[in-house]
């Protein structure tokens, strides 16, 4: 029998290698002497050889710099309008022209940035604050604390965002209505919050009701864990993966939406500069065709920045899906 | 099945329920008397004012009062706008136009957006795949109404081959290009959805297997990974109709349709409760009856899943 192993069948010679090329000179066992990488760890190995990841980062630090410090791009006032501008097709130090009130239309857009991205940014921290801890206390838990959570999230989940965000903010204005630039934007982020949430809730329910019954997690408590260290520190961090996909590309859908409750006029009110304002009033020069770049110039910084998101969100996903992984 | 159908309807009720009590309250726990906002400038007059609360059970305690108003709608008596049109007509008038508007979106989306989607995670990585790609996430990122103002002007306002609003006239011919606008947003989500199912089921044992046994690749492409790929598709598919209508408040607005998307935003604007709390309730029903109706397709799709 050894001279049969010695001369290996034609053709399947070049699945065995000798015992000492193997990494661990040995057959049957694992390499212990260092821990195995985590999803994080291999999910940025991935996620750096990606194109697109770095294209997306360029754009996102961006308007970064942007909504941080909008006087490095302009020394214009973004209030200051003049009249006998108006539509003004620009000249030197105006690249983008003047729109009907005669505001510097490139002014507008890069302080318009900041609304627009504040409120894309604090509505998904809510959302995602808000959804990871009630789903992961529904997934968790169970019983009937999952159904009373599950079910107040589903009827928040049958009212449509936008129909639901627009009735909060007409009730947010007859109560408050004047509420100043900062209160405008927490009532938008309020108002899209709130039918935000239970998306979250449901994906992370989800991914705990999977996690939750893990090998590791049977360890912990085998060495002591309590129930409640056990989901802080293992279920929960163990169940991120898809909730970060998740809040990287609602916050680019946010920042749309955010110009459409704006344009639909119950958004950010007139006084605030911000992009979905400057699109919805640049409305009629594109309908009577006088100046499409009034329009273009808000409109195009806002794809920016969203395309930004929703880029990395699809570049994340890619490298934290361990079934495209392997490819 | 039947037993199953009734189960998921049970359950839906409850949400149904919460959902307009959420509306309710909203609507109509606001402060500020309503009925001396309609006087405007003029001295209230008493007895109107009691006439009036009477007919909308304001002197009511405010459960009772949501009650009555879904005991009514249970019989199709919706209530009354302020200038005391019943509910229901504006409802039926409007709705049918949103219904349609809504439906051709869901054709045009999924018909375009299932061939892309399919053709380019067959090429997945060619040319007309990264095209795609990159198409469909500028349509993601641009909002809805800026492609409603582009559309009209090139296609209402310069060519001339649409008219620029609908208007009284909501014929099939003349909401096509809201139909387009409506679903664009969709249709970048229904190919990306495809693309990725099809890309998942190429390389799935079930389709290695079919290919094995020698059938030609027209019909593994047709019969094993398309059908398998229109799962998720279907899912998604379901959930649009309800956002859809929810959605053409902004197209409609736009091209000036009369649907169900103008009243609400109307209705909202003035603050008339009973229109905007029916037409809430009316969404969340058209949202549950189509979760429902996706739960059942699945079974078509997928004959692993049994309903018991």
């Amino acid at each position: 029998m050894p001279e049969s192993r010695s001369t290996p069948l034609a053709g399947q010679e070049r699945f065995l290698a000798p015992i000492e090329e193997t990494p661990l000179q040995e057959t049957g066992s694992l390499d212990t002497s260092a821990p195995p990488e985590s999803q994080w760890k291999e999910a940025w190995k991935d996620l750096r050889r990606n194109w697109l990841f770095w294209i997306s980062a360029a754009m996102i630090a961006l308007v970064a710099v942007v909504v941080i410090a909008p006087g490095l791009f302009t020394d214009l006032d973004p209030s200051y309008a003049d009249l006998s501008k108006s539509l003004d097709p620009g000249s030197s130090g105006h690249i983008a022209g003047f729109d009907k009130q005669g505001y510097d239309v490139f002014a507008r857009m890069v302080y318009g940035a900041r609304a627009s991205v504040l409120v894309g940014l604090l509505t998904t921290i809510l959302i995602v604050v808000v959804g990871v801890m009630t789903g992961a206390v529904a997934g968790f838990y169970g019983g009937w604390v999952d159904s009373i959570i599950s079910r107040i999230a589903d009827i928040f989940f049958a009212i449509p965002l936008l129909l639901g965000a627009l009735v909060v903010l007409s009730v947010i204005n007859n109560l408050f209505p004047n509420r100043g630039e900062f209160g405008a934007i927490i009532a938008v982020v309020g108002a899209l919050g709130l039918f935000g949430w239970p998306q979250v809730t449901r994906i992370t329910r989800g991914q705990v009701l999977q996690v939750k019954n893990m090998e590791f997690i049977d360890a912990a408590r085998a060495i002591g864990a309590t129930k409640r260290s056990n989901l802080l520190r293992h279920v929960i961090p163990n169940s991120l993966a898809p909730v970060i996909v998740t809040a990287t590309v609602s916050l680019g859908i946010l920042i749309v939406a955010e110009a459409t409750l704006s344009y639909l006029g119950i958004g950010l009110p007139p006084g605030v500069v911000s992009w979905g304002n400057d699109i919805s009033a640049a409305q009629n020069q594109i309908r009577s065709g006088q100046r499409i770049g009034v329009m273009f110039w808000p409109a195009g910084a806002l794809a920016f920045t969203a395309l930004g998101f929703i880029i990395l969100g699809d570049a994340v996903s890619d490298a934290l899906n361990p079934k495209r992984r392997s490819e | 099945m039947w037993w199953y159908i009734g189960r998921r309807a049970l359950q839906a009720i409850p949400v149904v329920l919460g959902a307009t009590l959420l509306i309710y309250a909203m609507v109509f726990l606001q402060p500020g008397d309503p009925i001396k906002a309609l006087f405007g400038e003029k001295p209230v007059n008493e007895a109107i004012r009691a006439a009036i609360e009477k007919q909308y059970n304001l002197d009511d305690p405010f459960l009772l009062q949501w009650l009555k108003f879904l005991g009514n709608a249970l019989t199709g008596d919706f209530g009354l706008t302020y200038s005391q049109r019943p509910v229901s007509d504006v409802i039926g008038e409007a709705f049918p136009v949103t219904l349609k508007l809504s439906v051709m979106a869901l054709i045009i989306e999924s018909v375009l957006g299932i061939a892309a989607g399919f053709y380019a995670g067959l090429r997945k990585g060619k040319l007309f795949d990264s095209t795609m790609l990159i198409v469909s996430l500028v349509v993601i990122a641009i909002p809805i109404f800026v492609f409603g103002f582009l559309m009209q002007l090139i296609f209402g306002v310069k060519l001339g081959w649409a008219p620029i609003t609908v208007g009284g006239d909501a014929s099939i011919k003349n909401l096509l290009l809201p139909a387009i606008v409506l679903g664009l947003v969709s249709f970048a989500y229904i190919l990306r959805l495809t693309r990725t199912s099809v890309t998942e089921n190429l390389s799935a044992d079930h389709v290695r297997t079919a290919r094995a046994k020698g059938l030609s690749e027209r019909s593994v492409n047709s019969r094993h990974v398309l059908r398998n790929s229109m799962i998720p598709v279907v899912t998604y598919l379901g959930a649009d109709l309800g956002t859809l209508m929810a959605g053409a408040i902004v197209t409609e607005g736009i091209f000036n349709v009369p649907g169900i998307g103008n009243a609400a935003y109307r209705a909202i604007l003035r603050g008339e409760g009973s229109t905007v709390v029916s037409i809430v309730t009316l969404m969340v029903l058209v949202y549950v009856v189509m979760s429902l109706v996706v739960d059942l397709l699945y079974a078509w799709l997928d004959p692993r899943i049994r309903y018991a």
